[in-house]
């Protein structure tokens, strides 16, 4: 019977720490791991979108979890990382729903986060050697 | 800004070029890439906004 191979604790420490500077700045992971023009490029467009999502008077969600869809929007939100916390810290982000822009503002704040996810888990699986 | 196509290609822009830079290593790979999804992101959005026509609301 074949056995499992464990990963070593400091590959995976190290996979998780690459995790969590590439949630919180986006691009970090990558510029951390040596791929200076990917991450170079994610620094710039990802906070770049989440900008002009709050330029386009988006809202920032708070997660309720009596308003699913809400809670699911502010995990997102919350995928660009430091950014968010900041902005929130700002009094930034809180929408007006009556601006032309509202859901259009929406829209590049949650796309910022969801994107940034997708980031994270590459950087993830460059730390683990898998890309 | 409030143009819809504008906002549009915008997004699409940043969107392929996320996925650009993710799933391609080599500049010119990433080139490509990012400018044939940005042309089909654009592109099926015009088309579904054109039939939306046949179907108001």
């Amino acid at each position: 019977m074949a056995r499992r191979k464990t990963p070593e604790p400091t590959a995976n420490n190290l996979a998780l720490f690459v995790c969590v500077i590439a949630w919180a700045v986006p691009g970090a992971g990558h510029l951390w791991l040596g791929r200076t023009q990917k991450g170079v490029v994610l620094l710039a467009a990802l906070p770049l979108m989440f900008a002009i999502g709050l330029w386009l008077e988006g809202q920032i969600f708070s997660v309720d979890l009596f308003q699913p869809l809400v809670a699911l929007a502010a995990l997102a939100d919350l995928g660009i990382g430091v950014a968010c916390l900041l902005a929130q810290g700002m009094g930034l982000g809180e929408g007006r729903v009556v601006a032309v822009t509202y859901e259009y503002g929406n829209t590049f704040l949650v796309v910022a986060g969801l994107l940034n996810m997708l980031v994270v888990l590459d950087a993830y699986d460059i730390a683990r050697g898998r890309a | 800004m409030t143009s819809h196509f504008g906002l549009l290609i915008v997004f699409s822009g940043f969107v392929a070029l996320t996925f650009a830079v993710l799933m391609r290593d080599q500049p010119v790979s990433q080139l490509r890439f990012g400018f044939t999804l940005l042309a089909w992101l654009v592109g099926v959005a015009v088309v579904f906004g054109w039939l939306m026509y046949a179907f108001p609301l």
